[in-house]
């Protein structure tokens, strides 16, 4: 009973390191325009539309960030091999990360924007030195807090992945979770607030993303405030939910069935998410869709 | 599938970049096998710059495939890169000293296999896709090898899973504690960016290549770090301290040539509209 309360107790730790984690991640994301809305970021300059956005393209947000989650954990385990303190190691390990990090986004912009010199568009410098520095914080936070429910997953639970292997499977998983959450929030809602809502974007506008602010021109900051209001927290409760799960139902079932009692419930955790998705999707649809009658469509 | 070919060359033809690729990160990986000779462990940095040079020669190959529009991210052919490559790498670890070798060929022979089943098998018809995986299958386990015998001083499976500062026994040797994960992710980071990084309509090649190098060294600081829990201080301080300077060299001289090319270079100046807008 004492190895299932303290299991649980885990289980929710790792669960609030993972709802920080998701959400850190996609104001981070946000702010370098990585993932899906840096296809539009990068389209825009050979549209004629010069902005100030920060196009920090360094891969898909999984492989970025189970990179950054598997160097963070193995430069932590190279550290608890030096018989540094583990808590210590996590920090260290997760700092030097940042730094790599920060490096990738400085040599992506410039690579990005050198080469789209054909279109006029400049090197904004005041935009590498700024927002580059916030990107590294925030990846900070979220490689940290991964590490973390990692190394407690290995150390506390018993998991028999090493760190490392750990940090890339959860660092894909994170990236995943943001990608797919957080991102619609940013590259469907926010780059197109000149559009009608609803309408997708139709190639007449692809590239002409909003480029002008509340106040003065508008750079990749106003877009992580605007990610830290919707799609960060949004992006937290996804990965959140996913560590919390994942973790509950192995620490409560698994000795049911000789752990098939673990696969189980975690199949039927599918099912009841698949019955809730598609609930709120033809919700959503009857409620907000625009498309009921063609003939409605003013032209 | 689309086959789009407009395969800028650069001013390097491929077929040198392939040469200094191949013979440089052969040399490099062999120059560690000093280590068992002279019995010291400073050697190990030249694994490191063998990788980096076999990155060198990737970042290349991962242009000329990538101009074809295969489809999907310039990023997955990076790691399908290395994942064919720790495969072949793991499995010459056997060998002693004539690992690299066995890694070279056995890798070259998966990514003939990979490049034939994208081809003819999934049907993309791409001219040059056999000759590029099979490259970058070879690149792939000559760079994991190459940090490997930096972070552990050795390219042999015996020191691989029984070396370790920590008596914690299997899991904590290089192996065991997953340190190839690691090696894995900067080594698949590292050939990607230089072409994801640079790629558009005013892409230069001295600009990738010195961006490839950039990453090589970059990786190279990661791995020397770990490699304090694995080699003595000293040889270790040596790594992190070759891996440093060249690091800020090549990102200095990186930063040169952005410069170089960029339509303007402005601080904090507001959005210059072009003509016509």
């Amino acid at each position: 009973m004492e190895n299932i309360v303290f299991g649980i107790g885990i289980t929710a730790m790792a669960g609030a390191l993972a709802s920080v984690a998701g959400a850190a991640e996609n104001v981070e994301s946000d702010i370098g325009s990585q993932g899906d809305p840096n296809s539009q970021v990068q389209l825009a300059p050979q549209m004629g539309y010069i902005h100030r956005i920060f196009n920090k393209a360094i891969a898909g947000e999984p492989p970025a960030y189970g990179a950054w989650c598997a160097i963070g954990a193995g430069l932590a385990m190279g550290f608890i091999a030096l018989q540094v303190n583990p808590i210590l190691a996590l920090i260290l390990g997760c700092a030097i990360t940042a730094f790599v990090q920060g490096v990738y986004a400085t040599t992506a912009y410039l690579g990005r924007i050198a080469s789209l010199a054909k279109f006029g568009q400049p090197v904004y410098i005041d935009i590498l030195k700024s927002m580059t520095t916030v990107t590294m914080a925030h990846a900070f936070v979220a490689i940290f807090t991964t590490v973390s429910l990692c190394y407690l997953m290995n150390a506390a639970l018993g998991h028999p992945f090493p760190l490392p292997l750990l940090g890339i499977v959860w660092g894909i998983a994170l990236g995943a979770a943001g990608s797919a959450t957080g991102n619609p929030f940013y590259g469907k809602e926010r780059q197109y607030q000149n559009q009608k809502f609803g309408a997708g974007v139709p190639v007449a506008a692809s590239g002409n993303i909003v480029r002008y602010a509340e106040a003065g021109q508008r750079n990749s900051l106003d877009n992580g405030w605007f990610s830290a209001k919707l799609g960060g927290p949004a992006s937290g409760v996804c990965f959140g939910l996913i560590v919390f799960l994942e973790l509950w139902r192995t620490v409560l079932f698994e000795p049911v069935g000789h752990g098939w009692g673990a696969i189980i419930v975690g199949v039927l955790l599918i099912l009841v998410f698949t019955i809730i998705d598609r609930y709120i999707e033809v919700w959503a649809r009857k409620t907000y869709g625009p498309y009921a009658k063609p003939a409605e469509v003013k032209t | 599938m689309t086959v789009s070919a407009s395969v800028g060359a650069g001013a390097i033809p491929h077929n040198t970049l392939i040469g200094v690729g191949l013979v440089g990160s052969l040399v490099g990986i062999y120059l560690t096998y000093l280590n068992v000779i002279t019995g010291l462990q400073v050697f190990s940095f030249f694994g490191g710059i063998g990788a980096v040079l076999a990155l060198v020669w990737g970042s290349n190959t991962i242009k000329t495939l990538c101009s074809y529009g295969i489809g999907t991210g310039v990023p997955s052919a990076g790691m399908l890169s290395f994942g064919s490559g720790v495969i072949a790498m793991l499995f010459a670890t056997r060998y002693g000293v004539a690992a690299p070798i066995v890694g070279l060929v056995l890798a070259a022979i998966v990514g003939a296999i990979l490049g034939y089943c994208a081809n003819q098998i999934v049907n993309m018809k791409i001219p040059v896709m056999i000759q590029s995986i099979t490259e970058m299958a070879a690149i792939g386990a000559l760079t994991i090898m190459g940090y490997t015998a930096m972070a552990a001083g050795s390219f042999s499976m015996i020191p691989l899973m029984s070396a370790s500062h920590l008596d914690a026994g299997y899991w904590a040797t290089f192996i065991g504690a997953s340190f190839i994960v690691v090696v894995f992710i900067l080594g698949a980071m590292a050939i990607q960016h230089p072409f994801n990084a640079t790629l558009g309509p005013s892409w230069q090649q001295d600009r990738m290549l010195y961006l490839a190098v950039e990453c090589g060294f970059l990786s190279m600081i990661v791995i020397a770090v770990i490699s304090f829990a694995f080699l003595s201080m000293n040889a270790a301080l040596v790594s992190l301290v070759v891996s440093l300077a060249g690091w800020l060299y090549f990102y200095m001289e990186y930063i040169r040539l952005s410069k170089r090319d960029a339509a303007m270079w402005l601080d904090a100046k507001p959005i210059v509209e072009p003509e016509g807008h």
